[in-house]
């Protein structure tokens, strides 16, 4: 019989694991939209940062209207994101780059202008955004698989040329798809500040953004397996936190493998197992970031 | 088309973009409510070393009064020197970026090529060490030494995502992105473990010996024989790419895998010889800063250099001359920024949105030329036919 000090230390667990795996898991959601289209999206870690930022400023009053904001926000960024890499053909990569280093100078220039002390909010209870990381996922996997919107954007991703042929101009469902991309991320980074942290410090994103890039591939490019994927990687986030409030270290072999920083390769080293089809081949969307 | 258009097209278009960033920039210090004049000024003074005054002590240097200010400057050299010394990682990761480029490939791995070259470098650094740091190795050996290790650590660091990009067709943004933060916390480990610096409770190696120490060119400064390193690998790359048949194959694997296979090119050869020269300039990027500046690994020692080295190799146009020049230009801005923080209070990340804002502008000129059939390179031809990323083909 588990002792009820066990079973509270279990719960802990889960709820760690849970929690962890939100930001990452609604941030995948917005990779994978974007990417399904066929627009690389490194931009998340900026659009995470974005909206963690613009959610704690707009919050002050009201959290709702903070959120909305943040949500604006991001999409106004995903928009660029799409205009940049659709309108002016421009580099996936090296518009993403452009806007990841835009997010985190402007939120850290204006944090130190507005806020040089902190700035603290009360925020939303993190079960919201633990019930949107849970039924996006459902969502986005039915938007793709039953929408004609989803057809088309599937299409565009995969095949532009045919899509185009067939009637279907690749250049709304993008930019839809990455608009709502940069919304999604910026959710995730309003998980971060509102509710998570209850406040905003410079580049607190730090890298999530390109973990939920990993947890896509991870995922195969589908929604559900990107979630799990956030799942799996949250669980090593909460391994790593019991491992270290609990002083367990386990060395062998002259390596202490419960060092947090060895587990903080493991989400990257799985992602590159999956690239090179060590535990079943991930493949990406055909057109992914190819010019037409 | 008139070649000498070509030069000043060429460089009008990235000084618009510096342009556009810096305007960009004064508007948001306008409007938050700074003195952008004193705030440019001190970022110029901390980026050229020029400063109003009359000079005073052995590292100014008198200018006389300039005509239209009407009053005395100087050139403050230390300032100068850190302003340079900031250019010379950027430079090596900026060569590292656009050496990849030319073959097609996005690089953006250089930052944890530069740390594990960094690491090597601190791990060779150390042999031979005596009492209080002393070396029993002839320096200039020591030196190369270490630095061969940071560029061939960088260089089996840049192979890899080459290797799974010629034979498993992953794409090398993906697998540099995963493999930089790899990197970063494997080389932490180390120096929280094996390698870890006894006297201190950082994430940190010990001391390297003084056999390997460079030393600074103006006192108190971080300017060392580093930089004419990086100088003399700019010519070096310039000659690569322009003068030998290696140099032909990465571009030929550059504007067309299918072209260049065709033509008899081994293409995956290519691409893995090309990432690992990158990562090898990358990893010389980590021994520089290693022998020059930190004489020992710390936790985070590539700072952000490997990322904003993408925006050097942008700006520069993926020439050597350019990269060099760019270079200059950021580490300028960088080092600018950081005085003009202590100056005026404005924060340094004012830099940072330059940067991202001369990023965007130089990313739209590529499209340009491309339209007007300019130039050899665009970054449209980036990815050859028929390779999404990660495809199932190999190139």
């Amino acid at each position: 019989m588990p002792t009820p000090h066990a079973f509270s230390a279990l719960q802990a667990f889960v709820s760690a694991t849970l929690y962890s795996a939100v930001p990452l898991s609604i941030a995948a959601m917005g990779g994978i939209l974007s990417e399904r289209a066929g627009v690389v999206n490194i931009a998340l870690e900026g659009l995470m940062l974005t909206g963690a930022f613009v959610g704690i400023v707009a919050g002050q009053s009201s959290a709702l209207f903070g959120l909305a904001a943040a949500l604006f926000a991001g999409g106004l960024l995903g928009l660029l994101h799409a205009f940049l890499t659709q309108k002016t053909r421009m580099n996936h990569v090296v518009s993403g780059l452009g806007i990841n280093l835009l997010a985190a100078g402007v939120t850290r220039y204006l944090a130190i202008r507005l806020f040089p002390n902190g700035l603290h909010i009360d925020g939303l209870p993190g079960s919201l955004f633990l019930l949107l990381a849970v039924l996006l996922p459902v969502v986005v996997a039915l938007m793709l698989s039953r929408t004609q919107f989803g057809l088309r954007l599937r299409a565009v991703g995969e095949n532009p040329e045919s899509a185009r042929m067939a009637g279907v101009s690749p250049t709304l469902p993008r930019y839809v798809a990455v608009t709502l991309s940069g919304v999604f991320a910026a959710l995730s980074g309003a998980y971060l500040s509102m509710a998570d942290a209850h406040t905003f410090s410079s580049n607190m994103s730090a890298g999530k953004g390109y973990i939920a890039l990993a947890a896509v591939i991870f995922g195969k490019w589908t929604p559900v397996g990107a979630a799990l994927g956030a799942l799996f990687f949250g669980f090593f986030y909460a391994l790593e936190t019991q491992l270290q409030i609990s002083g367990i270290h386990l060395t062998l072999l002259g390596i202490e493998w419960t060092s947090p920083f060895l587990l903080d390769m493991l989400p990257y080293l799985m992602t590159l197992a999956a690239l090179v089809s060590v535990i079943g081949r991930a493949t990406p969307p055909a057109a992914l970031g190819q010019e037409e | 088309m008139n070649g000498r258009l070509l030069k000043t097209g060429r460089l009008l278009r990235p000084l618009f973009a510096i342009v556009c960033g810096l305007g960009i920039a004064a508007l948001v210090m306008q409007l938050s409510g700074y003195n952008v004049r004193e705030a440019y000024s001190a970022l110029f003074t901390g980026a050229t070393g020029i400063e109003p005054g009359a000079a005073r002590g052995a590292s100014q240097i008198a200018l006389g009064t300039l005509p239209v200010f009407s009053r005395p400057y100087h050139l403050n050299t230390f300032l100068l020197a850190q302003s340079l010394a900031k250019s010379t990682p950027l430079l090596f990761c900026g060569l590292a970026i656009a050496l990849g480029l030319r073959a097609g490939l996005f690089n953006i791995g250089a930052q944890g090529q530069m740390t594990v070259g960094a690491l090597a470098a601190a791990f060779v650094g150390q042999w031979g060490i005596g009492k209080g740091d002393s070396g029993t190795f002839p320096p200039l050996l020591h030196i190369t030494l270490v630095l061969m290790a940071g560029a061939a650590a960088g260089a089996l660091w840049g192979a890899l995502p080459g290797l799974l990009k010629a034979y498993r067709g992953v794409h090398e943004v993906i697998a540099t992105i995963m493999l930089n933060y790899v990197a970063i916390n494997a080389t932490t480990y180390f120096v929280t473990h094996t390698l870890k610096d006894p006297n201190s409770a950082a994430a940190q190696s010990a001391r390297i010996a003084k056999s390997a120490w460079l030393a600074p060119f103006v006192a108190g400064s971080n300017l060392t024989a580093g930089f004419l390193l990086a100088l003399l690998a700019a010519a070096a790359l310039a000659f690569l790419i322009g003068r030998t048949s290696l140099g032909f194959r990465i571009r030929a694997v550059g504007m067309g895998a299918d072209a260049a296979a065709a033509a008899g090119i081994s293409v995956p050869r290519t691409l893995i010889v090309t990432m690992a020269l990158s990562g090898a300039l990358a990893g010389l990027a980590g021994g520089v800063e290693v022998v020059g500046v930190q004489h020992r690994f710390i936790q985070g020692i590539a700072s952000n250099y490997g990322y904003d080295g993408i925006a050097v190799a942008l700006l520069g146009g993926l020439g050597g001359g350019g990269v060099g020049l760019s270079a200059l230009f950021f580490g300028a801005l960088s080092s600018g920024a950081a005085h003009m923080q202590t100056l005026t209070d404005v924060p340094d990340s004012i830099a940072v949105i330059v940067q991202a804002i001369v990023i965007i502008f130089v990313g739209v000129r590529y499209i340009r030329r491309n339209k007007r059939n300019r130039g050899t390179f665009n970054l449209d031809e980036m990815q050859p036919s028929g390779s999404g990323i990660g495809s199932g083909k190999a190139v």
